[in-house]
């Protein structure tokens, strides 16, 4: 069977490319790791590939804040992306590509240059890394995190995780549709409904604060019980749902 | 411009130390009159530049004149000279030990071991000090240190990928009752400004802070200590690099501007109120992390034949070294600046950040430039290596250095520095016991260089790259203080069936180097061994980095500790089979308190040090696992409290220094880590700071059980105390829990070896501990947790 193939899209600043890449291929995919600026001199065309991720990192510094510069490059393409999010084909951002996809206006409602909420600096105010439990939404259509248990564990690593909305209609229409696919059960950063990752409607598009890549094998785990050191963990599954989908 | 400087060869002693001083150059008497002579010689002035260049290459930090000058020792009535101390004791133990694991040792940017097996990669491993600039500017200090080591790494053969930072900072204690000097910042102030500088570069640039320690001590309140470190990953076949005539000088990354100038000399100077903050470095990791992306790519397509970093010095340090056979030809009206005010000769020793200098086959350069404006990534050709030997540096029609690269290299005089050792009393009294060895402990726990450093750690992102194994808070609730980092560098090899990883950790100990600084070397290369022992690392494969701290070298107890240290060092490279490969070494750490007088460090020496895990999967946490599993204690507890955190608490009354057994730890070591090997160990951890008892609670409470302990079977030297044995600091022991269906395994691989049952892990979360019939203490782990776990920031 052919692999689908994988656009990892990077940026100056995109850190988490490398095991972002990593995870889709052991997964299946056929991932390539594709530069903004190759997209924008057409090089490369995201609606050649199945599957879309935006990985972590501090894309153009988090200058402005964090993921605005990278969602403003993408707004001469925005066509592109919606066309690529309409079709139903899976996009995963995780952390700065959460933020990405939330200051595109890609999530929650598929549009390009629409956006109606944000990830702001943490109550804590400051940057912080820590493993936190998460609670999967089962009512959601999210396709990234069905199979998963109740609850898992996962690393956040963010300054700006904080998810608010525009108005109480965005959190009506976020809670009447189940898009929040993802809370934590401790709220780490101040999230509105603790909320820890994002759907749109169909379930295709997803972001997340926390690192599934993190937590993708047993051994990434800070407590290592001997038993479970030769498995995959939680955060496998994200990337097992996107393959097998488009399969 | 000092009006003196034209006319430079006919200037007097007076008259050449003012103009030293004016222009920031830190060069002694004697070097100012080697280049008068040098210069009179050529029968010509020098310009500002070539002086520049001069101060620059010869400095302290560019040279490192006092580690690798002649030393004379004086101890007692015996004299010991030396023609290069760094030489004859740290260099002489690589030698001896010949190991050929090691890829490069001291020649490059870094040392390089290999890694993995199959031999298609080598791990380079560097770690510095950037304690000046942190005195001043904490938070830029920090972020253009670690801007720094990373660019060592990115410039160490023809580039390493950087997989890991360590960072490691002395601080005065937050609490001190000391009056600081008008101009100086409180510790906290510095801590903060430390962690934060820290914090925003290594994350930002994606590169997980994973390893490190705080130790607070009021000698650092005016001179804080802020080492960091970085390890990479390079392709062995990438690890020669040659400049050829005829190559292109390509600087990539940063602009250059007038922050930084006079960097590497201003290190060489005491701090005092006149300290300019504009010799610190201002950084942007976001630049470096683009010069990282492209360097990666152009490296694996052959772009360049030489790579090296801006640091100390900038582009005079860069291309000198770069250019050192073949000359270079520099025109800097090319550079890109990011201060059009500049002078040309600030523009060729400017330390503006995130600048590499590569040496590009011409026909080469039109593939590099596609990729630097794939990334974004702003660059300028300088010039060339032409071949010839010579510098000549033009701006425009102005000619700015002029000079022979064997002048530069060469010329540098070195000086015999008198060096004695240092008179410290010494109490072998046995200590006086506390009552309620309970509250002791917790008050141990709550002591500054042992309480929890959670909330300094969880400012780093300690995972980014995804292949943190070993993560410096760990157990049950994800908080517990391990001993190493394991990291599984896939991020690099992109392997994702390949398990190989490697550790790494430090020792550290300036309360025992105030005692005895030998032993203060063996002690730190004892701990850092054994820390990577606890996470099940090959030890027998231990490469180390030496990083010295030291206050002036021009007195003569200071030097004395350098070289008891120094050859504490040679010493315990050689008995524990653990090559040094690389080091670096920073003094005039001293600056006058706030009653003028001179305030200096004690001797510091960090040692860094990493070691291969085979299988990451298999790597060992410090928590206890499982109820039921027993306690063992290996190792011989000995007498003395000297260095000890209980001793900084409350002086025992005995400040003996307890001697390291070192050939009998390798043994020891040997078969714990055979043991380890069977799976035989649940969890591992030394004993360091606070000594046994916090050991074990720490154990406890990461990992929410308690313990049943008896003492009594411990292997312990005739006369030792109960306070000497629960909170005494001796080397070379470390607490396993050992998996109980392994037991007896795990007794026949250590037979022989003072490994001793001490108790079980107990479901109650209570840890307990006896002496025979009598009992030390009974305390609940969760209020021992609470002690331990303070925010620190």
């Amino acid at each position: 069977m052919k692999k689908p193939k994988a656009i990892i899209l990077r940026g100056t600043g995109t850190n988490c490319d490398i095991e972002t890449l990593n995870s889709f291929r052991y997964v299946g995919a056929e991932p390539e790791l594709v530069h903004i600026n190759q997209l924008l001199a057409g090089e490369r065309r995201v609606l050649d590939y199945a599957l879309m991720a935006f990985p972590g990192g501090f894309s153009y510094g988090d200058d402005i804040s964090a993921g605005k510069i990278y969602a403003v490059k993408m707004a001469a393409l925005a066509a592109d992306f919606e066309a690529f999010v309409r079709d139903q084909r899976p996009v995963i951002g995780i952390c700065n590509g959460f933020q990405i996809l939330v200051k595109t206006g890609l999530l929650p409602e598929n549009k390009a240059n629409a956006q109606v909420s944000t990830l702001y600096t943490n109550d804590c105010g400051h940057f912080l890394a820590k493993w936190v439990k998460v609670k999967i939404n089962k009512k959601s259509p999210c396709l990234f995190t069905k199979g998963l248990p109740d609850e898992i564990e996962l690393p956040i690593a963010h300054g700006e995780g904080k998810f608010i909305v525009e108005d109480g209609k965005v959190l009506d229409s976020i809670i009447a549709r189940n898009l929040h696919a993802m809370t934590y059960s401790e709220n780490p950063n101040g999230s509105m409904l603790d909320i820890a990752g994002i759907t749109n409607t169909a379930g295709t598009c997803f972001g997340l604060m926390p690192h599934p890549e993190r937590n993708f094998f047993a051994w990434q785990h800070p407590d290592r019980p001997a038993a479970a050191r030769e498995t995959t963990a939680a955060g496998y599954q994200f990337f097992k749902n996107a393959v097998d989908y488009v399969s | 411009m000092p009006t003196t400087l034209s006319a430079f060869n006919g200037l007097d002693e007076k008259e050449l130390a003012e103009l030293d001083a004016a222009c920031g150059w830190s060069l002694s008497g004697l070097e100012l009159k080697e280049v008068q002579r040098q210069f009179r010689k050529m029968g010509r002035q020098p310009s500002r530049g070539e002086l520049e260049t001069i101060a620059q290459t010869w400095s302290e930090h560019c040279k490192h004149k006092t580690f690798s000058g002649p030393v004379s020792f004086r101890d007692g009535g015996k004299v010991k000279k030396y023609k290069n101390l760094f030489k004859e004791t740290i260099v002489k133990a690589t030698k001896t030990l010949n190991k050929k694991w090691c890829l490069s040792v001291f020649t490059d940017n870094a040392g390089i071991v290999e890694f993995g097996t199959g031999g298609k990669w080598g791990l380079a491993f560097k770690a510095e000090t950037h304690n000046h600039p942190c005195a001043v500017e904490p938070y830029g200090g920090a972020e253009t240190g670690v801007g720094g080591v990373i660019r060592d790494i990115l410039g160490v053969g023809l580039g390493a990928k950087p997989v890991l930072n360590t960072d490691n900072f002395c601080f005065g204690r937050l609490d001190t009752k000391k009056k600081l000097p008008r101009n100086s910042h409180s510790p906290e102030r510095i801590m903060r400004g430390v962690v934060e500088g820290v914090r925003d570069y290594g994350n930002r640039i994606g590169i997980p802070t994973a390893s490190g320690g705080i130790y607070f001590d009021d000698g650092y309140l005016l001179n804080p200590l802020v080492y960091v470190g970085c390890a990479g990953l390079i392709p062995v076949d990438k690890i020669e690099k040659k400049v050829l005539p005829g190559d292109l000088i390509v600087s990539i990354g940063g602009r250059t501007g007038r922050d930084g100038i006079h960097g590497a000399t201003f290190s060489s100077a005491n701090i005092d109120e006149e300290t300019s903050a504009s010799a610190v470095q201002i950084g942007h990791a976001v630049n470096e992390k683009k010069t990282l992306d492209v360097l990666m790519r152009a490296r694996d397509l052959g772009l360049y034949n030489a790579v090296t970093d801006c640091g100390a010095g900038g582009f005079s340090s860069a291309i000198g070294e770069l250019g050192s056979d073949t000359g270079a030809r520099v025109r800097l009206e090319k550079a890109q600046l990011k201060d059009t005010r500049i002078e040309p000769w600030e523009i060729w020793v400017s330390e503006s950040q995130e600048r590499m200098i590569l040496s590009v086959p011409e026909a080469k350069l039109g593939k590099l430039e596609t990729i630097l404006n794939a990334e974004s990534c702003e660059y300028c050709v300088l010039g060339s290596f032409p071949g010839d030997g010579r510098l000549l540096v033009t701006h425009g029609e102005e000619k700015v250095v002029d000079l022979p690269m064997a002048f530069l290299h060469g010329g540098v005089p070195n000086f015999e520095k008198p060096a004695a050792r240092r008179k410290v009393k010494i109490s072998a009294a046995p200590p006086a016991r506390p009552a309620g060895l309970g509250a002791v402990l917790k008050d141990l726990l709550a002591h500054p260089n042992v309480c929890s450093r959670h909330s300094v750690i969880t400012q780093y992102d300690h995972e980014v790259q995804g292949g943190t194994a070993i993560k410096p808070l760990q157990g049950k609730y994800g908080d517990g203080p391990g001993d190493a980092t394991v990291i599984c560098p896939r991020a690099a090899t992109l392997d994702q069936e390949d398990f190989a990883g490697f550790a790494v950790t430090h020792g550290f100990g300036p309360g025992v180097g105030r005692i005895d600084p030998y032993q203060m070397a063996l002690h730190s290369v004892d701990e850092a061994v054994r820390n990577l022992l606890c996470v099940g690392a090959d030890v027998s494969r231990t490469a180390i980095l030496d990083n010295f701290c030291a206050a002036s070298p021009r007195d003569p107890e200071v030097m004395g500790d350098l070289v008891l240290a120094a050859e504490g060092c040679h010493d315990a490279a050689m008995a524990y089979g653990a090559p040094f490969i690389s080091g670096k070494d920073s003094f005039y750490n001293q600056a006058k308190d706030a009653e003028g007088k001179e305030y200096p460090i004690p001797i510091s020496l960090l040692i860094s040090a990493t070691a291969p895990v085979r299988d990451v999967r298999t790597a060992i946490t410090m928590n206890f696992k499982e109820a039921g599993n027993p306690v063992y204690l290996a190792g011989v507890s000995c007498r003395g409290m000297g260095g000890s955190v209980y001793n900084d608490m409350t002086y025992s009354g005995n400040n003996q220094v307890s001697p390291l057994d070192m050939e009998a730890s390798v043994k020891l070591y040997a078969a714990l880590s055979k043991a380890m090997k069977a799976g035989c160990v649940a969890a591992a951890h030394d004993v360091s700071q606070g000594g046994l008892g916090v050991t074990l609670a720490e154990m406890a409470f990461s990992g929410g059980f308690g313990a049943e302990l008896d003492l009594s079977g411990a292997a312990a030297e005739k006369g030792l105390t109960p306070l000497e044995l629960l909170f005494g600091e001796s080397p070379a022991r470390l607490v396993l829990e050992v998996v109980k269906e392994k037991e007896a395994e795990f007794l026949k691989l250590v037979k022989g070896r003072p490994v001793a049952e001490i108790g079980y892990v107990s479901e109650e979360p209570v840890l307990e501990a006896l002496l025979g019939g009598e009992r030390f203490f009974r305390e609940d782990i969760n209020d021992l947790k609470r002690c331990w776990k303070k925010e620190l920031i």
